[in-house]
């Protein structure tokens, strides 16, 4: 009797029930992965920032909130974080002035063409951080390109690195490609027709820009923005590279707590309190974003 | 009817830029396009000079550079550590991210937003911090850094995202009675995967693995803070000569490793075209 109903039936059940079951192998290895090597050691860093730092260790499992009281505490560490927004930013609004009409350039070009200047944007980010310093050590040195040609001119020597205009300079070789790339993403979007059709009921280029393209646009000026901001604010290289020990950034300064002094709390610490202030500005901005939106939308 | 007739010529005429701005969007665009590719032009044009300083126009050409970087030890062991590392890293990250993309894109239903947030973060998390995450919890757990393990695991943690996405975007178009016919027939469903499956979904597969590989070759911050006393990876060594010394050797260590970028950038752009990665970008 079994034995009927069970060669009967498996042909038709088993197939989409046994799918079923199994799938749930296909995630089970990734998700274990960056449950334990990303998920938990997040936390545990959390959970790190909360220790006690006794002087001769690295941590105790005590509670306190020291670490944080001296994070924050100290002005000091005010100073460095200021820093690290305000170098963000420039680096942001330089990478928007830079960005735009590259992007615009590359939406609006023939498909051959646009082919060619993505290849040339996306090329440089595939090339090591470390190696794209070191060209513009070249370039910006005491002895390099531009200070050599200066001095056969019969100029002075411009400080063009270790301070904080080389900086600057690296951040936004690193992070333009993404915010070209953001904002090219929704320009292609906007048919061109819209632009045409304003260009043909009399409005100049100009305004054709600030009332069609601009507004149009926002959604990957926004996205742009945020990217290179965030990936700004936590960039450790270009400013070690290009900076010397002249410049200094929070990143720097929490490598140097853990590396050097060896104090993981500390550190943490001072990485969570850079994690939430950048939290904090990305959503005050989304929402500030959120309602430039809801106002430009027709 | 008449009016209609009038418009195109006046349209015409407003629509094209006045002649005398007209170059000023291609200026722009070509001089930041200069900017770009100004710095990675002067490393190989460096490296190929043979005077002692990197001095600019070069004093004339000499592959001189190449090899003294080729008998220089340290070079040589750390260029071949990391091309370890990232084919072991490459081969982690495709198998995981793969097998991710086919549950998430096929069968994840609820859980499918917070399971793209989850394998997408690691892209979107300070990569410096992720460093420290995992430096502070492998010597919590008293699995320390010693050896390999810990940048394997690190590398591939950040190198995961690409084949994830690269695979999605592939999967998302895919025709999937394909592999119901091919299940029909009684193929089972490892032979379905292998023959059917894997050759439709190779581009994005490959393109994945790529950027896993060069991520890995090129990381930075997560060596930094994870590798051990005596294994250094290239980009690492380069970083430790550059603070000592200043003369074209390094430019020929950087030479090679922009070959090896240009040649993937090629690869990828053969297999399923840049366009269609807008990687670390929103998503």
């Amino acid at each position: 009797m079994a034995r009927a109903a069970t060669t009967v039936l498996p042909p038709l059940r088993r197939p989409a029930r046994r799918r079923d079951g199994w799938n749930g192998l296909l995630m089970a290895p990734t998700l274990l992965f960056l449950l334990a090597f990303f998920v938990v050691p997040y936390a545990n860093m959390v959970y790190m920032s909360v220790l006690y730092k006794p002087p001769d260790g690295p941590y105790l499992r005590v509670f306190t909130l020291d670490n944080y009281a001296q994070a924050l505490g100290d002005l000091f560490y005010w100073r460095i974080l200021a820093n690290t927004f305000w170098y963000a930013l420039l680096t942001t609004a330089v990478t928007l002035v830079l960005g735009y009409p590259v992007a615009y350039y590359i939406a609006r070009a023939p498909t051959r063409r646009r082919g060619w200047l993505l290849m040339l944007l996306i090329s440089p980010l595939l090339v090591g951080v470390v190696v794209r310093s070191f060209g513009w050590m070249i370039i910006l040195g005491r002895v390099g390109l531009i200070n050599t040609f200066v001095r056969w001119l019969g100029g002075p020597e411009l400080p063009l690195m270790y301070n904080v205009f080389g900086i600057i300079v690296g951040l936004v070789h690193v992070y333009l490609p993404f915010m070209a790339l953001s904002i090219a993403g929704a320009l292609q979007n906007i048919p061109p027709d819209l632009e045409r059709a304003a260009r043909s009921l009399g409005a100049s280029p100009w305004v054709t820009f600030r009332r069609i393209t601009w507004p149009l646009s926002l959604p990957g000026v926004f996205a742009g923005t945020l990217l290179v901001y965030v990936l700004a604010v936590s960039s450790y290289v270009i400013p070690i590279l290009l900076g010397g020990n002249n410049v200094l950034v929070m990143p720097i300064i929490i490598v140097q707590k853990l590396l050097d002094a060896f104090n993981w709390p500390l550190g943490s610490a001072l990485s969570m309190v850079l994690f939430g202030l950048t939290a904090l500005g990305v959503w005050a901005y989304v929402k500030l974003m959120n309602r430039v939106l809801r106002w430009t939308a027709p | 009817m008449d009016g209609t007739v009038a418009l195109p010529a006046a349209a015409r005429q407003t629509s094209r830029p006045p002649a005398g701005r007209a170059w000023l969007l291609p200026a722009v665009v070509a001089a930041v396009y200069v900017f770009l590719l100004a710095p990675i032009a002067i490393v190989v044009l460096a490296a190929f000079n043979s005077g002692d300083y990197l001095r600019f126009p070069p004093e004339g050409f000499s592959l001189r550079w190449f090899v003294k970087a080729a008998q220089h030890q340290p070079f040589v062991r750390a260029f071949e550590y990391s091309l370890r590392l990232a084919v072991l890293a490459t081969l982690a990250s495709t198998v995981l991210g793969t097998m991710a993309a086919l549950f998430v894109v096929r069968y994840a239903r609820r859980a499918r937003d917070l399971l793209r947030l989850l394998l997408v973060a690691p892209l979107q998390f300070p990569a410096i911090l992720t460093g420290i995450a995992l430096l502070i919890f492998f010597y919590a757990t008293g699995l320390g850094t010693r050896g390999m393990r810990a940048l394997l695991v690190g590398h591939t943690l950040v190198a995961l995202p690409y084949v994830f996405l690269t695979v999605s975007t592939v999967l998302v178009g895919f025709d999937r009675s394909l592999e119901e016919a091919a299940r029909s027939l009684g193929a089972g469903p490892l032979v379905t995967f292998w023959r059917i499956t894997l050759p439709l979904i190779k581009g994005g597969l490959i393109s994945g693995a790529l950027f896993a590989f060069i991520t890995s070759f090129d990381q930075f911050p997560i060596s930094l803070l994870l590798i051990s006393v005596g294994n250094t990876t290239l980009p690492i060594q380069l970083f430790d000569y550059l603070r000592f010394s200043f003369d074209p050797a390094a430019a020929a260590v950087s030479t090679v490793s922009i070959v090896l970028s240009v040649v993937i950038v090629v690869l990828i752009e053969r297999l399923v075209g840049l366009e269609s990665i807008y990687w670390g970008g929103p998503r």
